[in-house]
This record gives C-alpha cells, structure tokens and sequence, in this order.
C-alpha cells in the first residue's frame, strides 16, 4: 500500500444514469418488485435531488402523473403501483415526493389532501401507535411515518402526536436505544424512525440525557471497514449510514464517529462500472442503498460533493423542509 | 433491496439471454396478477380465488395487496362456511406460511399474516400457541439473531400469557401468577441457552434483561415461592441474588472474548439498572462494594490483554467499562461529599488512552474530557 491514502472518486454521473435507468429494467425481478415502487420513486428522486440532477433526469409531469395514478380512492391514501391498496409507506414517499416538487401539494387539491389526512388519522391505535393499514401491522416506523405524512400536509395535532409520542417513549430500551413495539430489541433503524418521530413533533427534549443513545448510536461504526452495523456484533451496512448518521445529526452528534472512514466506506460500495451503491463493497447495486449511501454523503459534507444539503429528519433538502408548517392551524 | 448478494456484472449478451429466458416467466407472473385483480374487481371471494393468491405469493410474498385480498377472501368464506372449515382453512395457511418463511425469514408482511392468522383463530377459539412457541424455536434455530423472529417470540409469550389468565372458569391469583412465572423461567433459560451457545447473541440478552425484573416480581406475588423451580428461585431470591449470579456468568464471556460488545452493555446494565442499584443502596457500602469487585475483575483482564498487546495497549472495552466504573464509584463519593468532581484526573487519563486506541470516537470523549458528555450516561 502507498503512503498516502487513494482518494477515491464519486460516480456522479454514472448514478444518475443507474437512477433513471431502473425504469428501463425489465427483468422477471423488475416486476416481482412492483410493490416497492413508490418507494424506489421516492429513492429515485431523493438520490437525483441531492446531486442536483433532477430536474434534468425525470420529468417532473411523468412523475406526478404515476403518483396520481397510485391513488388509492377506496381509502384515501396511495399505493405502491396501480391497483394496489394503500398503505401508509407507499402513502408518505408520495408526499415526499410531490411535496420536494411543490410544497403547496397543488396537484393534489384541497379534497384529497383531506382524505389522504383522514386515511392516516384512521391508522392510529387507542394506545397511540400506528398500524399500517388496515390490517394491524403495528411497528414504530409507521409512527414515524404518520408524524410525517401528517406533518408534510399541515395536519399534526397535539391530540395526536401525543399519545403517539408517549408509545414511541415506550419502545426505549436499557441501552438508551430503540425497538420496533415495547420490549423489542434495540436496532438502527427503528432508532431513528423514533428519534425521526420525536424530532418532527418537536419533541426531543423528552431524551433527558441522550449520551446512552448517542453511545450506542456511536458504536455502530466498525473496523476495519468503517461502516454502520444496525445492531451490535453486525456487519456494516451503507443503509445504516443513513439511519445511524441521521440520528446522531438530529442529536448533533455527528463527530461522534470517525466520517472519514464512514465516507471510505460508502465510496467503497459504489458500482464503479455500472453506477449505484451496493449494501457492502462489491455487492449488488439497488436503489434503495443508492439513495441513503448519498443521503449519508450529504451529511458527511455536502459541499464537498456539491450535493444539496439534506434534512437529517425528513430525508429530504432542507431547502424544501425550512418551508414546512407542520401543525395544523 | 438487495442484501448481501455478490455483484455480478452481466455481458451485454448474458443480459439478453437472461432477459429471453426471463420472459416466460414475466408473462406468467402478469397473468397471474392481471387475472386476481379482476377476480377481485368482481368481488369474487371462493376458494378458487383463494389458490390464485396462493400461487403469487409463493412466487413474491412482499406482494402486499395479494396477502389483502387473501384476508378479504378469508373474511366473507368464513360466513358462508362451518367453523370447522375455517378452523381448517386458517391453519393451511399457517402452515403454507412456515414454508415461505423458511425462504423470506426478514419479510414483515407474511410474520404480520400469520399473526393475523392467530388472531383468527383466537375468536374462534381454535389457536394453539404452544405449536408456534415451537414454530418459532425452530425458526431461531435457522437465524439465532433475526430480528423478526425474537419479535414474533415475545409475542406468542405474551398471547400463551394472556390465554393462562383468561380462561373461562377464573382460577386463583397464586395459580395464575404460577403459570406466568412457568411461562417466563422457560423464557429465561431459553436465553441462557442461547447465550451458552453464542455469547455475542445481544437480541438474546436483550431478552433476557427485560425478563428478570418480571421474573423477581412473579416470585414476589407467590404464597411459597420457593416450591416453584427451586433452582431458579435461588437465583430470584432477591435484586442481589440474580446480580451476583449475572455477574458470575457474564465473567465467563468476557474471558472468552473481551471484543464482544453484548456482554460489556449487559455488564453495563446490571451496574447501572435501578432495580439492582437501588436495593444495593439499601445497605451501607453494598453498592461501592460491587462497584470494586467488579473493577478489580475487569483491571485484572486488561492486565491479561495488555501482556498480550504487542505494544501492551489497553483491551478498549476493559478501559471503557473500567470508566464507566470508576465514575460510578467516583458519583457514590461525590454524593456522600467524599469527592468533588466527577471527571478525576485518572479518569481523564483513561478517556486519553481511549482517543489512542478507539479513535473512531474520538469526537465523543473530547466531549467527555471538556465536560460536555457524561461519562455514565443514564436513560
């Protein structure tokens, strides 16, 4: 090995081919994966935001237009593809996406933002959580997602957020961490869906002392690669690098980990030939991992890459979310 | 999401090939799901129907809106049909179900079927908990951490619980109390177990953790406590009985392998917990006491790891827990005004050591050394 350390370059423009490209991928997996499509929409346009390259990638009409066609008329909220029922997953990518379009929801109009609200409100549980739909999948992530949704249409209440708050609280574990329901194993993601919750509904001063949590965040990173694990005695992963970083941003404890080395590792799972991010150097590329891979890079520094500078809460630029109202009036 | 696949860059030529051979089951796939939509477009709810979603399930369970339908089929047969058939049908689909997840053990719509499932069959009252307590004993054998699983497990616990104190014919509180306490020693020795196989199982020791305080109160609401699992009650006896003992048994894992970061947050938890710590205030000296043993234990190791270091370096989770302890002993001596500060010079020169030798975090116990992060954190 040389002395000084290889700097290691960014595929930008090759990402932007791999994100717009996925739409032209018609293998058997392509169509097994239709049920995740709102979502990779919401990838797809968070990645090309942040690299400043979506205006030129999608165009905007095309993508709107496929969100609308996703509605969900029955219920009130979006699905993943047409025809498909509404969940509140497929539910908040939409908003995310239309609302980085247009903060003021135009293309919705009054009637179905309405609905689309009272579809969320109708998830939530007497004991405050949420559920995915109808169903009964109870998980702290749908919380997370109901503060958002909610919020992103001006629709939060205290009469809601704070029962809702009050089971987030319940899901702290002994490590000063967070599971998916009261008594759950401490995990990354889970972690930030709550943190995300408490952050969105102005609620982080009920962390008394974050250090336990900001330790545990904190010991994610691991050697010799410099990645994020989810969990203790895991291996790293670049979509903890989102849901791990994100989290200590939101506390301001980003320096708690060594960035450098956490960048390394992100670049280091990029398909240098092909573009897009893989979960661990040299493995298959996705979407998915494409997008909190950049989503990390512009919270490490995103001057450096020339990115837009992304909100640690919503996953989305903070030149959308400092237009947010949030509670409703 | 693709998760931990190697990366094969495909030939222009290899595409194509795989794109032909692709297509047949493409046009299968899209005939399938064309013709269930419009099966359910018409309200079709048979058991015709039923077998359609069962075949594009087995192809791509995370099809979340097929698992929909399949429940909306299930909700008008089970009308129109004796409970017996229903009883039947529910339980085909569990067991369909224990296939697929054998395969997709991570998805979380076919856990939040079979749930659904279950609840099915508790209002018809033909659920058995005791068959998925072993379902899911089998499926953690498959994956000792899947987060899903261990899930799933504390919730057929919880539901074997619930069935054992309400039944119809009301049994006594000490009978009551005595089945739930059964329910939870196994849970308990299940973790041991696990952590005997592997201590680094954390999700086992998470388990564990949330069980004792349970445990000790179960024994408390007991008429003859120790007629119950005597074994384990003479480790339930009292907070100070199951910390020794927790001690003892984490000891054995630390010398097995100090990097292993589950049994150090475990260690961390019995010193800091508030139901160990606060019976051990109770006596004079108990909780310093403790405190020492433990650190002399823990200097001991480093000491071994150190000799072992071919630049003799602190082991770097002795040298954290070694800080964490020695805050705490210190905090004992600030309350009791035998000390003034938290933050001594010997601890600071431990946090020193650790910016060497744990570099990753340094930014974090620069925090600590300037006073703007604590060294024991609390909840």
């Amino acid at each position: 090995m040389s002395e000084t350390e290889e700097v290691k370059a960014f595929y930008k423009e090759k990402h932007i081919a791999f994100v717009v490209d996925q739409d032209s991928h018609r293998s058997f997996e392509y169509w097994l994966s239709e049920h995740l499509r709102m979502n990779g929409l919401y990838w797809g346009v968070v990645s090309l935001v942040i690299m400043n390259a979506l205006e030129d990638a999608l165009p905007q009409n095309e993508v709107i237009d496929y969100i609308l066609s996703c509605w969900d008329e029955k219920t009130g909220g979006f699905g993943a593809f047409p025809k498909h029922d509404a969940h509140i997953l497929s539910t908040t990518s939409a908003l995310q996406v239309l609302k980085i379009y247009d903060n003021e929801l135009q293309v919705l109009g009054e009637e179905k933002k309405e609905q689309t609200a009272q579809f969320i409100k109708g998830l939530q549980l007497s004991d405050g959580s949420f559920q995915g739909d109808r169903f009964g999948e109870v998980d702290t992530r749908f919380i997370y997602t109901a503060m958002l949704s909610l919020s992103l249409l001006d629709e939060l209440t205290i009469e809601i957020t704070d029962p809702a708050i009050k089971f987030v609280m319940a899901c702290q574990n002994f490590d000063g961490a967070f599971g998916m329901l009261p008594g759950a194993e401490s995990h990354a993601a889970q972690v930030f869906t709550c943190i995300g919750a408490l952050a969105v509904t102005d609620n982080l001063h009920l962390l008394d002392d974050d250090t336990k949590l900001g330790n545990w965040l904190s010991e994610r990173q691991v050697l010799p690669s410099g990645g994020l694990n989810g969990r203790p005695e895991k291996l790293p992963d670049v979509c903890y690098s989102w849901w791990v970083l994100s989290s200590l941003a939101i506390l301001k404890k980003k320096h708690w980990i060594d960035l450098q080395k956490l960048e390394d590792f992100i670049l280091e799972c990029q398909d240098s030939k092909d573009g897009g991010i893989g979960d661990r150097p040299d493995n298959q590329t996705d979407i998915y991992h494409t997008c909190f891979g950049i989503a990390g890079l512009s919270l490490i520094d995103f001057e450096k890459y020339n990115f837009k500078e992304i909100d640690p809460i919503y996953c989305m630029p903070t030149e959308v979310t400092k237009k947010f109202r949030k509670w409703k009036k | 999401m693709q998760h931990g696949i190697k990366r094969v860059s495909l030939s222009a030529e290899a595409k194509r090939l795989k794109l032909e051979k692709d297509k047949s089951k493409i046009a299968h796939y899209k005939q399938l799901t064309e013709n269930i939509f419009s099966l359910r477009n018409l309200q079709t709810y048979t058991v015709e129907s039923l077998k359609e979603t069962t075949q594009i399930l087995q192809i791509n369970p995370e099809f979340y809106t097929m698992w929909n339908y399949r429940r909306e089929i299930f909700e008008h047969l089970k009308n129109n049909i004796p409970v017996e058939d229903y009883a039947q049908l529910m339980d085909n689909d569990l067991k369909m179900l224990m296939v697929i997840l054998k395969r997709f053990p991570k998805v979380y719509w076919i856990w939040n079927h079979r749930r659904w499932c279950l609840f099915e069959l508790v209002k018809i009252n033909r659920v058995d908990w005791q068959y998925e307590y072993a379902v899911v004993s089998k499926l953690l054998e498959l994956d000792s951490r899947n987060y899903h699983g261990w899930q799933y497990r504390r919730f057929v616990v919880q539901n074997m619980q619930i069935q054992a104190t309400t039944k119809a014919a009301p049994a006594s509180k000490n009978e009551e109390s005595l089945v739930v306490l059964g329910i939870n020693i196994e849970e308990f020795k299940y973790t041991t177990s696990k952590i005997n196989k592997n201590f680094s199982n954390f999700s086992a020791w998470h388990n564990r953790s949330t069980l004792i305080p349970k445990i000790y109160n179960l024994y408390l609401q007991l008429e003859a406590p120790s007629e119950k699992s005597p074994d384990v009650y003479d480790i339930f006896k009292s907070p100070r009985s199951i910390l020794t003992h927790e001690l003892e048994l984490i000891k054995t894992g630390m010398y097995m392998d100090s990097e292993d970061t589950s049994i150090w947050l475990y260690m961390w938890w019995l010193l800091t917990e508030k139901f160990f710590t606060d019976e051990l205030r109770k006596e004079d000296g108990a909780y310093l006491a403790v405190l020492e043993e433990q650190l002399a234990n823990v200097e001991e190791l480093n000491e071994l790891e150190k000799s072992d270091h071919i630049y003799h370096w602190d082991n770097c989770w002795c040298l954290k827990t070694i800080i964490l302890v020695k805050g705490l002993i210190q905090q004992e001596h600030v309350k009791t005004n035998k000390s003034s500060a938290l933050l001594t010079q010997d601890i600071k020169n431990h946090i020193q050591a650790l910016i060497e030798i744990d570099p990753l975090r340094k930014g974090k116990y620069l925090d600590q050394l300037e006073g703007k992060a604590s060294i024991i954190p609390i909840l």
